[in-house]
């Protein structure tokens, strides 16, 4: 019995272990491989191991563009996560105002962008939203009598209009998470805090913000692993083959895209993605570690 | 002093619902636009109106996308890959999630957690040796070799919010079952698999969802133009003369987003039971 404990489990495993290492391990291995050889367009096949060059060139080399793309990543994803955060808990606060007959409709409505496909979204955001000739900002500024405005044209409108993409996409989802929360809060201790003379301020600060936090953390940091991943935005809206806009905008992930499929740098593209998970693996332990003791 | 009180909050209520109001339809400005866009006539989209309503009202972009473009075609596909991957990633999720459940055996935990840190490395950037993979087996331009990749990518997710709901069920249900003589498959089959459907259901959207909505392999391991899945052949539309098919491109969204938002607002009363048991103990 004990012998046969010791491989049934894994042969119960052994289909789903099979597919992961052949999809999941293998390009992780072989790109950790490929980040230590000099493979590119002019050496595609007769690539040879050149130690840690890719690495060094990424993280020491100014002009390489990979620590700017870093900084780029870490601005993106502080900003967007704190714009998150702070609407999405006002927009579920005021949603939960005694009295709001019509919060149904408001919070389906609300939740309406989240269920429409990503790529679908910033498709039709990039046309009828940001261009120049079709997008209704544009006639709306038109209109107006103000000069048209390219949205993606250089780096810092560009991303200022990923942002606000990014957060017409993700604020759904917060604001449900953050709604739910608010539901688990104890209506009791709002009472007695009004009799105690707190105002709103102190209210949401001593009560309603310490109750829930431990309720939306699992689920802020989930946002927050998925808006630094975030690829399809900026790829979409500023990258397309054939439809660069202007801006040079990267974040890390479209850093190492590009440099793989535009430039045809792999090496240096698959050293700068494992240089990714490791932060990546780092982020997660200590986010991991966190978490246990908030909820311990 | 009440009446003044009273006075307060209904200007407090009727500030809300101006704001909600004008929040909601912001919001779904963009969706409405295109709504309005796809069933416009021709050359509307480039006039100066702003009106949400449709100019000159026409299915003429409807027809088109369905009939001229190989929409339906994309359509059968995309049902073809998430079927495949649903049926690959369950049959290779299941037993995995219910090892992982029921028994504690050497390498368990490691391999729990190996499985996360294998997630955290970012899809786009296996593009390229996903591509060499494929081309080693043969599999490139072939649905099996997309539906394998899809699956496999969605496995993790699969076998631990699986694993989660499991530990939930209790084992003395299982034991009476044992006592008849089940063997572990009908066990999972009969008594498991019934138990945990909010969980399975949950799995299954979420790997509708993932396969429905990923244009990035599929436009990369997919040259033929006919084998594509609707978010390849709809990002294929864009990309080849956004400006021609601007007002088709609409209407093929809408056609598209239509059956997500159904399956998104129908099981959005499992989300919370299916997707949080594992993960949340109380």
């Amino acid at each position: 019995m004990k012998q046969k404990m010791r491989i049934k489990p894994w042969l119960y495993s052994l289909p789903a272990l099979i597919l992961i290492a052949v999809v999941l391990v293998f390009p992780i291995g072989y790109t950790a491989y490929i980040s230590f050889t000099n493979m590119n367009l002019y050496h595609w096949n007769d690539y040879h191991l050149i130690g840690f060059a890719n690495y060094a060139r990424a993280l020491f080399k100014l002009d390489a563009g990979f620590l700017s793309a870093l900084l780029t990543t870490i601005i993106w994803t502080v900003l967007n996560m704190a714009i998150q955060l702070t609407a999405g808990f006002f927009l579920a606060l005021a949603l939960n105002a005694r009295g709001l007959r019509l919060k149904r409709i408001y919070k389906t409505a609300l939740m309406i962008p989240w269920a429409v496909p990503a790529y679908l979204s910033i498709l039709l955001w990039r046309v009828g939203m940001f261009n120049t000739e079709f997008g209704i900002l544009n006639k709306l500024l038109v209109l107006l009598g103000f000069e048209k405005v390219d949205f993606l044209a250089n780096n810092t409108i560009a991303f200022c209009s990923c942002m606000v993409l990014n957060l017409w996409m993700a604020l759904p989802f917060m604001i449900s998470t953050i709604d739910g929360a608010l539901q688990s809060v104890d209506r009791n201790l709002y009472e007695s805090a009004t009799l105690d003379g707190a105002g709103f301020w102190s209210q949401i600060w001593r009560i309603t913000v310490p109750a829930i936090k431990p309720i939306i953390a699992p689920a802020a940091v989930m946002t927050t692993f998925i808006t630094f991943k975030q690829f399809d935005i900026i790829y979409l809206l500023t990258q397309q083959r054939g439809y660069m806009t202007g801006a040079t905008l990267n974040t890390v992930i479209t850093y190492a895209h590009q440099n793989a499929f535009a430039s045809n740098n792999y090496g240096l593209s698959s050293a700068v993605s494992v240089l990714l998970f490791l932060l990546i693996i780092a982020f997660s332990m200590v986010t991991n570690r966190s978490l246990k003791e908030e909820s311990a | 002093m009440k009446k003044k009180k009273d006075f307060r909050s209904g200007c407090k209520l009727v500030v809300l619902n101006v704001f909600f109001t004008v929040l909601c339809l912001v919001v779904l400005v963009p969706i409405l636009y295109a709504l309005s866009v796809s069933f416009s006539g021709k050359g509307a989209a480039l006039s100066g109106g702003l009106s949400l309503l449709p100019e000159n009202p026409t299915l003429e972009n409807y027809r088109t996308i369905l009939f001229d473009k190989p929409f339906l075609l994309w359509l059968k596909n995309s049902a073809l890959l998430s079927v495949g991957t649903i049926a690959v990633a369950m049959f290779c999720a299941i037993p995995a999630a219910y090892a992982a459940s029921r028994w504690r055996f050497a390498g368990r935990t490691s391999m729990l957690r190996m499985l996360l840190v294998l997630n955290a490395f970012p899809q786009v950037l296996s593009l390229f040796a996903l591509f060499r993979v494929l081309k080693m087996t043969g599999l490139l331009n072939a649905h099996a070799g997309l539906i394998m990749i899809y699956a496999g990518s969605m496995c993790v997710f699969a076998i631990w919010n699986l694993k989660g709901y499991f530990d939930t069920i209790p084992r003395s249900i299982e034991e009476a079952a044992r006592m008849d003589g089940a063997g572990d498959l009908s066990l999972i089959a009969r008594v498991v698999l019934p138990l945990a459907r909010p969980a399975i259901i949950v799995t299954c959207v979420m790997v509708l969802i993932t396969v429905w909505n990923e244009y990035l392999f599929a436009t990369t391991f997919l040259l033929d133009k006919n084998a594509y899945s609707l978010a390849g052949g709809l990002y294929q539309l864009q990309s080849n003369d956004y400006s021609r098919n601007w007002s088709v491109f609409t209407a093929a969204s809408m056609l598209s987003t239509l059956p997500i938002l159904l399956v998104f607002f129908k099981v959005q009363k499992y989300m919370v039971s299916g997707l949080t048991a594992g993960g949340v103990k109380e």
